[in-house]
């Protein structure tokens, strides 16, 4: 039975079947049908989604006497195929948290600071709406709506649809999400190539041979589920094995389950990239067919990597040995079909879009565009629209202000966010002040290079209220709190970021009822622009009224409101393959090895310019904060899989267990390699700083063979110091130390060109 | 009577640890703290343990999942002087709180390592969690009291869930597994009955080489692994 034929059969009073057969599908062993006999048994089971990662996967969650009591997957999910990762069982954690706050709190300290008290004070929601809005309003009169600054961590995708639309109502351009923490050159590199600006989906069924370059598909990358439940598939489900091969400074637990882990010289994958290139071409390994037929480009860029990039030149700039780089190139090119997949650690780079460029085309060279096992382009679910809207001329006014972080103008030509710029325009008042600022479940200055700065800037800002269930590092430096839900105690809905192919949706609703006087975003959002009158109350008219009108306003065109509640999952149609004639968004509308997007592009913001930019998936040698000489090691900080991603870490299941490749939790241990460690005179459980030319740190030091010789591997997550018995106080925070940097293209935080030393405390 | 074992594929599984919060879920085993790691105190019925060997940049790392074995020849059982762990027919070997004397003997003859001993402290009790053992109520009754502390505690292969779905009359191995079957991601583990030659877990066995972890004991355990 395929998806779409079961879509066909099942109908809301066939839920329940509906489940059982595509538990057979999958064969998946679990017995638990969706909301069976609910009304006499004191447990339930209901289909909502998750929200410890910008995943979202959909879970189904069994309640007993009312208690959230297990998480787990939703068996109608085709992109976790019912799965779900560790995290999701720690929502019950997340939910149960004996940190959150319970009602809307009120800074009584005037003093702002790391390590001041705001000696917080309960208010009604009355109290604290009023104050907000009276605020938000004298903005408004004075014609001055830009000067909000709106924060947005991970929150709903309901949530931010609301969000967005909030701004727009209010007037102002500078509503910040945290995406320029994440991977942002792999959507300006799929943007330079076939001119789509979002991640890239795989179609993992049918990949027989995986080439990652320090894409750690293991631990962070998303949709994780997917990627979890079908390593299963790759290795043991199918006919022929999928060989994948792993390149990274830092041996990852993906680097652990793959076949060979190839170290690197941390920020040389894009020379690798255009190497590999060189084999395939120079060998003629490469898709003729698909090459002539729909890429342009191709001639500059074979010149290019024949006359600069040989194995052997490339083997000094990446320690990779040349025959193994001709290996790999020759598997890569003849194992089909075959993927090249990019992460963090090799895209996250100064001239981090044209690594992400060059590797990406490496999928274009063997022909793995929109083809079973290659990429595949994301289709996103059509909600229904939300009535047109027009604003009034305050706001129309208000956000043709330029943006605070400058994304879109000569200094980040391509970027859609530049999250860590904030700090700087705030504390430079560039290109204005700000005058009042809203965080939503936002938490940079603990996720962002440079924490000094963040904190800098938040106690600067004027006015600051914070939307979030928990007291995180960020709302310590808030004038007001508001106790938002946590995401299985509010409406919803979700879907994924591109992974999977087909669009799938998912819902949320509240599993239990909100604890104490918590009030859900959408909520929020929706009294503060009733109370604001006037356009932003127009703006929110018909919209539903309150989170579960909204949702159902949004989803009901998708499908039936009591099926969506039974089921919780939505599916697109299934993926169709092939679609060149109309899947390039470039101007030739082929692929292009040369990329006419970003030169028309900048050749609109640097008038004159143009030549500056390389066009081409070029290699430069990455520029470095510190010099050598001063700072011999380079700072390579990584996210374990552990790492709650909603601002908070006070989940116990989720630390005890935090790096299970050393058996550590509850800590940041400082990795280095072995041999490096003893030439400087250091040993194993040996506490020392590590100091960057900005700040420094002090950790425990843990001797690993599983890391570059020139490189230190401190993983993120740890480092809290504002609430909680489980985290606050517990490991260090390698953002202290990271130099602020960018790619300079999409405006994505530079992470891993931090030159450090390491010295005994 | 069926004997029933669990099959862990190796190359399948990611090491991304669900199988270890999935229990801790599933029977409310009490997470730890900082100081109760550093003493190694903490409580695991499954824990993912890290393997390595080598030498930069030829190094290899084995993410192995730890249940309990549930040996045949468990020597656990052979040296409990309370009976308190004993093996029930279907092979596994079970824990009675109620006859624990907390003596630890099965600790340190565990080759395995997968017993702990819970020294959790009265106050803490309810372990940051307030919703303890719900399963009764679904499961049937637990047989035995909460779980309280001074006694030593391990992996049931979820027989509350099996004896209850027994009752029911599902498939063992199919419709009802260990909760850290169900939760794998990967679809690592496979739970079932090893006498039974139509089982997935035969089917697998005799597919692929196996190995059991210290086999030279001879303690017969039920729990296998498919190296990759």
């Amino acid at each position: 039975m395929n998806r779409r034929t079961f879509l066909k059969l099942s109908t809301f009073t066939g839920a329940v079947m509906g489940a059982r057969q595509m538990v057979g599908r999958f064969s998946t062993t679990s017995a638990l049908p969706l909301q069976e006999s609910i009304q006499n048994s004191p447990e339930k089971w209901i289909a909502t989604s998750c929200l410890n990662c910008s995943a979202r996967c959909a879970i189904r969650v069994r309640i007993l006497n009312g208690k959230a009591v297990k998480i787990t997957g939703n068996p109608l999910s085709f992109v976790s195929e019912g799965k779900v990762c560790p995290r999701a069982h720690v929502g019950l954690q997340v939910l149960y948290d004996p940190g959150r706050i319970l009602s809307p709190l009120k800074r009584t300290n005037k003093e702002k600071g790391k390590g001041i008290d705001p000696k917080w004070l309960p208010i009604s929601w009355d109290q604290a709406l009023k104050k907000v809005t009276q605020r938000l309003k004298s903005l408004r009169e004075s014609a001055q709506p830009h000067k909000l600054l709106l924060f947005e961590g991970l929150n709903t995708v309901s949530s931010e649809d609301m969000i967005l639309r909030f701004a727009n109502a209010f007037g102002t351009p500078n509503l910040i999400s945290g995406n320029g923490l994440d991977t942002e050159t792999e959507k300006s590199g799929n943007w330079m190539a076939d001119g789509h600006y979002t991640e890239t989906a795989y179609d993992l069924d049918h990949t027989n041979y995986i080439l990652a370059f320090g894409a750690d598909v293991l631990e962070s990358s998303k949709p994780l589920a997917r990627f979890l439940r079908k390593w299963g598939k790759l290795r043991r489900e199918k006919p022929n094995r999928t060989r994948v091969v792993v390149i990274n400074p830092r041996y990852s637990v993906t680097a652990a389950k793959s076949d060979e882990w190839v170290p690197i010289h941390p920020g040389t994958d894009g020379a690798l990239a255009l190497a590999i290139a060189n084999v395939i071409i120079s060998e003629n390994l490469y898709d003729t067919d698909f090459v002539n037929r729909w890429t342009t480009g191709f001639d500059s860029y074979k010149k290019l990597v024949l006359s600069q990039h040989s194995p052997k030149l490339v083997s000094k700039i990446t320690g990779i040995p040349p025959e193994t780089i001709q290996r790999i190139a020759r598997e890569y090119a003849q194992t089909k079909p075959a993927l090249a997949l990019r992460g963090r650690e090799s895209i996250n780079w100064p001239d981090g879009s044209h690594i992400s460029y060059a590797i990406f085309c490496l999928n274009a060279l063997v022909g793995s565009i929109d083809v079973p096992g290659g990429i595949i382009y994301q289709e996103n679910p059509k909600y229904r629209d939300m009535p047109h809207q027009n604003g009034d001329d305050i706001a129309r006014r208000g956000k043709n202000y330029p943006r605070i972080d400058f994304r879109g103008t000569e200094k980040f030509p391509v970027a859609e966010v530049v999250t860590n710029q904030i700090p700087e325009s705030l504390l430079e008042d560039v290109p204005y002040p700000i005058e009042m600022a809203i965080g939503f479940n936002s938490n940079f200055n603990m996720f962002a290079p440079g924490t000094e700065r963040w904190d800098k800037a938040l106690q600067k800002l004027p006015f600051y209220v914070h939307v979030s269930p928990f007291i995180s590092e960020m709302a310590l430096y808030a004038d007001l709190v508001l106790p938002s839900t946590t995401y299985l105690e509010e409406w919803g809905y979700d879907h994924s970021p591109p992974g999977s192919g087909f669009a799938e949706v998912r819902i949320k609703q509240p599993v239990v009822k909100p604890l104490g006087d918590a009030r859900s975003v959408i909520d929020i959002v929706f009294e503060m622009s009733k109370r604001l009158e006037e356009g932003p109350a127009q703006s929110f008219a018909n919209l539903g009224g309150h989170s579960e009108g909204f949702v159902k306003f949004r989803t009901e065109t998708l499908m039936p409101w009591k099926e969506f509640l039974g089921k919780g999952v939505w599916l697109g149609k299934d993926y169709e393959y092939k679609k060149y004639g109309r899947l390039f968004n470039t101007p030739s509308k082929k692929f292009e090895f040369y990329s006419g997007n970003l030169k028309s592009l900048v050749s609109k913001m640097r008038k004159g310019g143009e030549k500056d930019f390389d066009y081409l998936p070029s290699y430069q040698e990455a520029k470095f904060l510190g010099e050598k000489e001063k700072y011999p090691l380079l700072l390579l900080p990584y996210q374990p899989l552990m790492v709650v991603e909603n601002g908070s870490q006070n989940y116990p299941w989720a630390q005890e267990i935090f790096l299970p490749m050393h058996g550590v939790g509850w800590d940041t241990p400082v990795e280095m390699n072995s041999e490096t460690a003893k030439s400087m005179k250091l040993r194993d459980g040996n506490v020392v700083w590590v100091e960057s030319p900005f700040q420094k740190i002090k950790a425990r030091l843990k001797c690993s063979e599983g890391v570059h010789p020139g490189v230190v591997a401190i993983p993120f997550g740890q480092g809290h110091y504002s609430y909680g018995k489980w985290q606050k106080g517990i490991g260090v925070n390698p953002n202290e130390i990271i130099g602020v940097d960018y790619d300079a293209i999409s405006g994505q935080v530079a992470f891993f060109n931090t030159r450090v030393k390491v010295y005994k405390a | 009577m069926p004997r029933w074992g669990m099959v862990i594929d190796l190359d399948k599984c990611t090491g991304c640890q669900a199988c270890t919060t999935a229990c801790k879920v599933e029977n409310s085993v009490p997470h730890g703290s900082p100081d109760e790691q550093r003493l190694r105190r903490d409580i695991f019925w499954n824990k993912v343990i890290a393997v390595t060997n080598g030498k930069y940049p030829r190094v290899n790392t084995e993410l192995i999942p730890m249940p309990c074995m549930h040996c045949d020849h468990a020597p656990c059982v052979t040296v409990c002087p309370a009976k308190a762990t004993y093996r029930r027919e279907d092979g596994i070997i079970v824990q009675d709180f109620r006859r624990c004397i907390g003596c630890k003997y099965c600790i340190v003859a565990c080759p395995y390592g997968a017993r702990s001993f819970n020294s959790k402290e009265q106050e803490e009790k309810k372990y940051h969690r307030p919703d303890l053992p719900p399963d009764r109520n679904v499961w049937g009754q637990w047989p035995f009291p909460t779980r309280t502390h001074g006694v030593v505690e391990k992996c049931t292969f979820c027989f509350h869930r099996i004896d209850q779905g027994i009752k029911e009359g599902k498939k063992i191995g199919e419709e009802v597994v260990p909760a850290c079957v169900e939760d794998c991601p990967a679809e690592a583990r496979k739970f079932g009955d090893l006498d039974d030659p139509h089982s997935e877990v035969s089917r697998l066995l005799s597919s692929r080489g196996w190995i059991r972890l210290r086999e030279e004991l001879d303690t017969k355990c039920k729990v296998y692994y498919l190296p990759r």
